[in-house]
C-alpha cells in the first residue's frame, strides 16, 4: 500500500481534478556538487495535456525524468504522479505511467516483437491481451512488417519508434518521453509527432522533454523552461510567446559580426539584453521600436549589412534564449 | 507472487534467447574447459600420481662391466619410471653434451674397473689396514642431472644408485669373507649365512588411504577436470557482468526499474541461464574425461560413487561464480572495467586456489593462502569425491563455503541494484 501523495491535501476536490503530474518544491542535490541538480521546482501538469519541458544541457531535465521514473529520490519536496508519491508509490504508478527513455532502451539481439513481448510481460500482461497489445503497438509504430527482425538491424528511426511503443504496451494514462526525436529521420519524427497527437486526443497526458523548440511550440499546449535546476517559467505557448512579443527585435546579418558587436550594442540606451548567435542578433528592450534607428546605425558603423529584421513576433526560441542565455543550446 | 514468477520465467526466457543468439560465445563457453582438460590432462599425465607412464630417459655409461655396472643396469632396467640407455664406451664429455642437448635427463657414470677397485679397497678394509694407509680410494659413481629436473627426482635417483651400491658392497663383502675362509679353513669352512635372502625388513609398502580403502592417488585428470571446470565456471563471470552492464548502458535496465520489476526477477532471470551453462560445462568436462580421454591415451577419470555430492558441488560452485559476476557488474562502470576486473580476479583466485598450480606443490604458506580462494574450496570438494572417495557429508564444508560466498556476493549485488549501498 503506497503512501498518499503529500501534495494531495493541497488539491481540493475529487481525484479527477488533480494534476496528472505534480512537483512541489522538488529538489535534488548530489554529493560533491555545489549546485543542486534541481532546486525547488513547482510544476503541475494537468490531465489530458501535452506538456513540454525545455532546458539547455545540464538544466536538470534528466534528473527530473529519473525522479519521475522512480530511479532517484528527491532530497527535498515531492513529485507525484496521479496522486502517488514517486518515492513510495511505485507499484501504483507503474500501471498508469509509461516512460520512454532518451536512448532506445531495447535488446538489440531480440526482434521487435520479442522486445514488446518481454516488456509487456514485465508490465504484467499475458496471453491474448498481450498478443493484441503487441500487434497494436507494432501497427502504431508502422513496423508490423519488421516485427520479426532483430533490432540491431533497424535504423535509428525504427529503434526510436519501437522505444516509444514499448512505453505504451500496457496502455498507460500518463506518458513521459525524454527527447524522443533526437537524431532521427524526418519521417520517423513526423510519425512520432502524429502518434503523440493521437494519444493526446485519446486522453493520455504527455510530458515531453525536448531540445527542439519547433517541436515544443507545435506539439505542446503548455511548456516549462528550466535552467540550472530552477524553473524559469511555465505556461501555455501563447502566454510564453506573449512574454517577449513586444520586447524583442531579431536581426539577421549579412555577414559574420565582429567579436565586440555584442559589447558595442549593449551601450545603446534603452536596451535591456542583447544576444549574438552567429549572424542572428536578439535584442530585448522595453520599447523596441524606439531602438530600431540607433541599432541600425550601430550595425552599419561596424560595416555590416542587415538581411532581415523583425520585431513584435517572438518565437519560442527567442523566449528560450532570452530566459536561459544559452544561444548554443537550442536547435 | 504468481505474477512475479511469470516475470521470472519471461526474464529467463529472454536471457536464454539472447545467449542462444551468440553462438560463438556459446561454443567458447563449452569448448574452452573441454579443450583445456584434454590438453593439460594429456600433457601433465606423467607429472601426477604413481604411474608407470611417468618416465624419463637415463643414460648409464657403464665402462665397468662387472658387478657394479651390472647391478646398476639391472636395477634401472627393472624400474618402470626409467627409460634406460646404455653405453659402454662413451666418454664423460660426450655424456655431458648429450645431457645438455636434452637427450637424457640423467647420466650415471660408472668408471672402468669400478668393481676391481671396490674389491681391492674391500681387501684392505678386511685386512684391517688403517684408513690413512689404504691405497685404494672409494669408487666414485657420479650422477649428472638436467637442471630442469626437479630436485626431488634427482634425490630419488641418487638414493636408488646409493642403494644399489650398498647391495653390491654387501655381496662383495660376503664373497671376500668366503674366499678368506676358504683359504684358511679349506673347502669345508664354516658356512656363511645366505645374506641375499636374509633381509630383516620387508620391502617398504606404500599405500594411499581413502574412505573406501581404494589405494589410488590423484591423477592428472583428477586434478585438471575439476580445476578447469571451476575456472570455466568462474570465467563466465566475464560475459555475465558484461551483459548486465550492457543492459544498463542500453537503458533496458533503467526501463525495468521504472516498471518496478523486483530485483530478484531481474538478477535471477539473468543468473539461471548462466547456471545452466555452468552445469552443462561440468557435465561435458566430466563426460570427456571419462569417455574421450582414455581413447587419446590419457587416464580415465574415476568419478567416485557420490553423484549427488558432485551435483551439489557443481551447483554451489556455479552459484558462487554467478554471485561474483553480479557483484562485479553492480560496481563496474563500463564493460571494459567489468571484463578486466573479473577476468583478472578469476585468474588470481585460480592461481591462488590450486587451479593453475596444484596445491600439493605449493609451499606451506601458499597452501594456507590457497584456502582463501573459493576455487580452492571447489577443487577440494570435487577431489573429496574423485580422489578420497567422499560423499555428501564430506563435501558439505566446501559446499557451504561456496554458498556463503554466493550469498554474500548476491546480497551485495542486490543491495547495490536497489541503490541501498
Amino acid at each position: 500500500m503506497s503512501k498518499p501523495c503529500p501534495l494531495s491535501t493541497q488539491i481540493p476536490g475529487p481525484a479527477v481534478g488533480r494534476p496528472a503530474i505534480e512537483l512541489k518544491g522538488l529538489g535534488k542535490a548530489f554529493p560533491g556538487r555545489d549546485v543542486p541538480a534541481l532546486d525547488g521546482i513547482d510544476l503541475a501538469v494537468p490531465k489530458g495535456t501535452i506538456y513540454g519541458i525545455l532546458g539547455p544541457n545540464g538544466a536538470g531535465k534528466t534528473t527530473l525524468m529519473s525522479i519521475l521514473g522512480g530511479l532517484l529520490k528527491p532530497t527535498s519536496g515531492a513529485a507525484c504522479i496521479d496522486g502517488h508519491d514517486t518515492a513510495t508509490g511505485r507499484a501504483a504508478i507503474k500501471r498508469i505511467l509509461g516512460l520512454v527513455p532518451q536512448e532506445p532502451a531495447v535488446y538489440p539481439t531480440l526482434t521487435a516483437r520479442e522486445n514488446l513481448d518481454y516488456f509487456g510481460r514485465m508490465q504484467g500482461l499475458s496471453g491474448a491481451h498481450l498478443q493484441a497489445r503487441i500487434q497494436a503497438c507494432l501497427e502504431l509504430a508502422e513496423m508490423a512488417e519488421h516485427a520479426d527482425r532483430r533490432v540491431d538491424q533497424f535504423s535509428g528511426g525504427y529503434r526510436r519508434r519501437l522505444n516509444m511503443v514499448i512505453g505504451l504496451i500496457h496502455e498507460p494514462r500518463i506518458l513521459i518521453l525524454d527527447e524522443p526525436t533526437v537524431a532521427i529521420d524526418p519521417h520517423s519524427r513526423s510519425l512520432i509527432h502524429q502518434r503523440l497527437r493521437e494519444l493526446h486526443a485519446a486522453g493520455i497526458t504527455i510530458l515531453i522533454s525536448t531540445h527542439y523548440m519547433e517541436e515544443a511550440e507545435h506539439l505542446c499546449q503548455r511548456i516549462a523552461i528550466i535552467n540550472h535546476g530552477k524553473l524559469l517559467v511555465q505556461g501555455t505557448v501563447p502566454d510564453l510567446l506573449a512574454m517577449q512579443r513586444d520586447k524583442t527585435i531579431q536581426l539577421q546579418l549579412e555577414g559574420d559580426p565582429p567579436a565586440d558587436l555584442e559589447a558595442r550594442l549593449e551601450g545603446i540606451s534603452g536596451l535591456l539584453e542583447v544576444h549574438v548567435a552567429g549572424r542572428c542578433v536578439l535584442i530585448v528592450a522595453e520599447q523596441p521600436d524606439s531602438l530600431v534607428a540607433p541599432l541600425m546605425r550601430a550595425i552599419h558603423e561596424r560595416g555590416l549589412g542587415v538581411r532581415s529584421m523583425s520585431f513584435g513576433t517572438a518565437s519560442l526560441e527567442q523566449v528560450f534564449l532570452a530566459l536561459t542565455g544559452s544561444p548554443g543550446a537550442p536547435k | 507472487m504468481m505474477s512475479s514468477l511469470a516475470k521470472f520465467g519471461a526474464s529467463i526466457a529472454k536471457e536464454a534467447r539472447i545467449l542462444g543468439r551468440d553462438r560463438q560465445a556459446l561454443i567458447l563457453f563449452f569448448s574452452m574447459p573441454v579443450v583445456f582438460v584434454l590438453i593439460l590432462s594429456l600433457s601433465l599425465r606423467d607429472a601426477f600420481g604413481d604411474r608407470p607412464g611417468a618416465t624419463f630417459p637415463v643414460l648409464v655409461v657403464a665402462q665397468d662391466s662387472a658387478e657394479v655396472g651390472h647391478a646398476i643396469i639391472q636395477t634401472f632396467r627393472a624400474n618402470p619410471h626409467i627409460q634406460l640407455a646404455l653405453s659402454r664406451t662413451a666418454s664423460e664429455a660426450q655424456a655431458r653434451q648429450w645431457l645438455i642437448d636434452g637427450h637424457y635427463r640423467f647420466v650415471v657414470l660408472v668408471p672402468a674397473g669400478a668393481t676391481d677397485q671396490a674389491k681391492r679397497r674391500l681387501g684392505e678394509i678386511l685386512a684391517s689396514v688403517p684408513p690413512e694407509l689404504r691405497i685404494e680410494k672409494p669408487v666414485e659413481i657420479r650422477v649428472l642431472a638436467d637442471p630442469a629436473m626437479r630436485a626431488d627426482y634427482r634425490q630419488v635417483l641418487e638414493s636408488s644408485v646409493d642403494l644399489v651400491l650398498h647391495g653390491v658392497e654387501m655381496r662383495l663383502a660376503r664373497e671376500q669373507v668366503e674366499q678368506t675362509l676358504r683359504a684358511t679353513q679349506g673347502e669345508n669352512h664354516m658356512p656363511l649365512p645366505d645374506m641375499e635372502n636374509a633381509r630383516l625388513f620387508g620391502a617398504v609398502q606404500g599405500e594411499t588411504v581413502t574412505k573406501q580403502g581404494r589405494g589410488q592417488t590423484p591423477s592428472s585428470v583428477q586434478q585438471n577436470a575439476p580445476a578447469w571446470t571451476l575456472l570455466a565456471m568462474f570465467f563466465l563471470t566475464v560475459p555475465l557482468s558484461v551483459s548486465f552492464i550492457k543492459e544498463r548502458e542500453q537503458g533496458s535496465l533503467f526501463r525495468l526499474q521504472t516498471m518496478n520489476v523486483p530485483a530478484w526477477v531481474v538478477l535471477g532471470g539473468k543468473a539461471v541461464p548462466f547456471f545452466v551453462i555452468n552445469q552443462i560445462q561440468m557435465i561435458s568436462v566430466l563426460a570427456v574425461s571419462v569417455h574421450v580421454l582414455p581413447l587419446l591415451g590419457g587416464d580415465r577419470l574415476d568419478l567416485g560413487n557420490a553423484p549427488f555430492a558432485l551435483a551439489l558441488m557443481g551447483a554451489c560452485a556455479s552459484l558462487a561464480a554467478i554471485g561474483f559476476g553480479l557483484a562485479v557488474a553492480m560496481y563496474a562502470r563500463t564493460t571494459e572495467q567489468a571484463a578486466g576486473f573479473s577476468s583478472a580476479m578469476v585468474m588470481i583466485m585460480g592461481a591462488l586456489g590450486g587451479i593453475l598450480v596444484p596445491k600439493a606443490v605449493m609451499p606451506p604458506l601458499m597452501q594456507d593462502l590457497a584456502n582463501l580462494s573459493p576455487l580452492s574450496w571447489g577443487l577440494d570438494g570435487f577431489q573429496d569425491v574423485f580422489v578420497r572417495g567422499g560423499g555428501i557429508t564430506d563435501v558439505l564444508p566446501e559446499a557451504l563455503g561456496l554458498l556463503a560466498f554466493s550469498a554474500f556476493c548476491h546480497g551485495v549485488g542486490i543491495l547495490r541494484y536497489q541503490g541501498r549501498i
